[in-house]
Parts: structure tokens; C-alpha cells; sequence
């Protein structure tokens, strides 16, 4: 059986530039939030086309895209363009909203 | 399961992933962790890395790469493959779990292009990465 590999070496570095860097830090932080919110909503379009019972080949047709970009849009294949996000969530009878922080 | 990262070392035990992000400004340093800590957190086939991470087509097929913009526009991209398989398959190449290999990183000025020669080195280090067993990794 062969031996497991330390892995943790990423893990180290990206602790090690977190404590010692606070403008690594800030950045990491941030750019966290904003990828986060970007899954979100094309994970959240996923799902509204599986609640709707839609393939992704129908999705396509309703929105007038090739399957293959519906395809590698829900993949993260491509970067997802603001103007399919928004005709995907009329498609899925959803909208995209911005929502201001409480102050 | 969150997968691991892991970045390939040579035979010269050079890490070239680890050099670039050692030489890019902070802030694309942090952007890149951002992106990878998402993508192993959810990773293919769901959506993650919030559109820096893209599959790559043609004779990178089998590739990934992270695509961000630096200061001056300078175009940076860090090149990975994905180190799945059977719990026997990782095993036997020293893992407990999947992996994004993370083998080069580029750099360009923006409206410049990579060369085939740029790329062809990128697909000669992921090669020897995959060519072993167990993996070669910084550790």
C-alpha cells in the first residue's frame, strides 16, 4: 500500500500569508464574498431548472443558446456573462436582484 | 468532501506554481487563493470559482486555468489538473482524497498572447506531474 503524501503544504502557505499579509488578507477576504455570491446564483439557477423538471437542452432552446453553452454555463466552463444569467432566471420565472447590506 | 491542493515539484525540486505566486503582486496572490479555496470547496462538475475558473480546450484539453487581471492589465493565469479517481487510484498516487494539482503559472502583458512553446511547457510539467506514482508534491 503506498504512503499517503503530506498535502497540507497549500493549506500552510495560504495560513502562513493570511497572518503576515494584511493586504493578501483583505483581498482574500473580499474576493471570497464576491466569488461566493457568483456561485450562488448560477448554483441557484441549477436548481430552479431542476425544480422546473427543465434539461438543460430545453433551457438552452428557451433562451435561444447552443445546449453545449447551457452545458459548460452550469460547469463552470466559461465565464457566466450577466446577460445569460438574466435570461436563464426569466426562462425559470425568477429575477436577479441586488441587495443592499443593512446598515 | 472538500478536495486538497497540491502543487507539483520537479524532478530538480523546483515547485513552478509556488515560484509564480511568490513573485505576483499581493493581491493576485490572495485573488488565486480565493478562487482555488472555492473550487476545491465545491468542485467540478458544479459551478464554482466565480467564472476566474475555466476548463480549457484544444491541446490544453484536460487543463484548467485560472484567469485573473492584474495590475496594469497584465493578464495572470495559473494552470491545474484535476487529481480524481477511485479511493484506490488516489491512494496508489499517495492521496486520500482528490486534488487540484496546481502545476504553472504565466503572466502577460495584456493584449499579448501566450506562445505555443508557453503552453507546450505548461503541458511538459503536468505530464511528468501525472507520469508519477505517487505524485511529486511541495510538501
Amino acid at each position: 500500500m503506498a504512503r499517503l503524501l503530506d498535502t497540507t503544504k497549500h493549506d500552510r502557505r495560504l495560513a502562513r500569508r493570511l497572518k503576515e499579509d494584511p493586504e493578501f488578507r483583505a483581498e482574500f477576504e473580499r474576493q471570497r464574498r464576491q466569488i461566493a455570491q457568483i456561485d450562488s446564483v448560477v448554483r441557484q439557477l441549477d436548481e430552479l431548472r431542476k425544480e422546473a423538471g427543465m434539461s438543460k437542452a430545453e433551457l438552452a432552446r428557451a433562451i435561444g443558446r447552443e445546449p453545449s453553452s447551457i452545458r459548460r454555463f452550469f460547469t463552470a466552463d466559461v465565464n457566466p456573462e450577466l446577460k445569460t444569467v438574466a435570461a436563464i432566471a426569466d426562462v425559470l420565472d425568477a429575477r436577479v436582484e441586488v441587495i443592499p447590506h443593512l446598515a | 468532501m472538500a478536495w486538497g491542493v497540491v502543487y507539483y515539484m520537479t524532478n530538480a525540486g523546483k515547485v513552478p506554481a509556488e515560484e509564480f505566486l511568490d513573485s505576483c503582486p499581493a493581491k493576485v496572490d490572495a485573488r488565486f487563493a480565493a478562487v482555488l479555496d472555492a473550487v476545491r470547496n465545491a468542485p467540478p462538475p458544479q459551478f464554482s470559482g466565480g467564472g476566474y475558473w475555466e476548463a480549457m480546450h484544444g491541446d490544453m484539453g484536460g487543463y484548467y486555468e485560472i484567469r485573473l487581471t492584474g495590475p496594469g492589465r497584465r493578464q495572470y493565469r495559473l494552470f491545474c489538473v484535476l487529481d480524481n479517481g477511485s479511493p484506490k487510484e488516489l491512494r496508489k498516487r499517495g492521496f486520500a482524497r482528490p486534488q487540484i494539482a496546481v502545476i504553472a503559472g504565466m503572466v502577460k502583458d495584456s493584449g499579448t498572447k501566450f506562445t505555443n512553446r508557453d503552453y507546450a511547457r505548461v503541458r511538459k510539467l503536468g505530464s511528468e506531474y501525472l507520469g508519477h506514482l505517487p505524485r511529486r508534491i511541495s510538501v
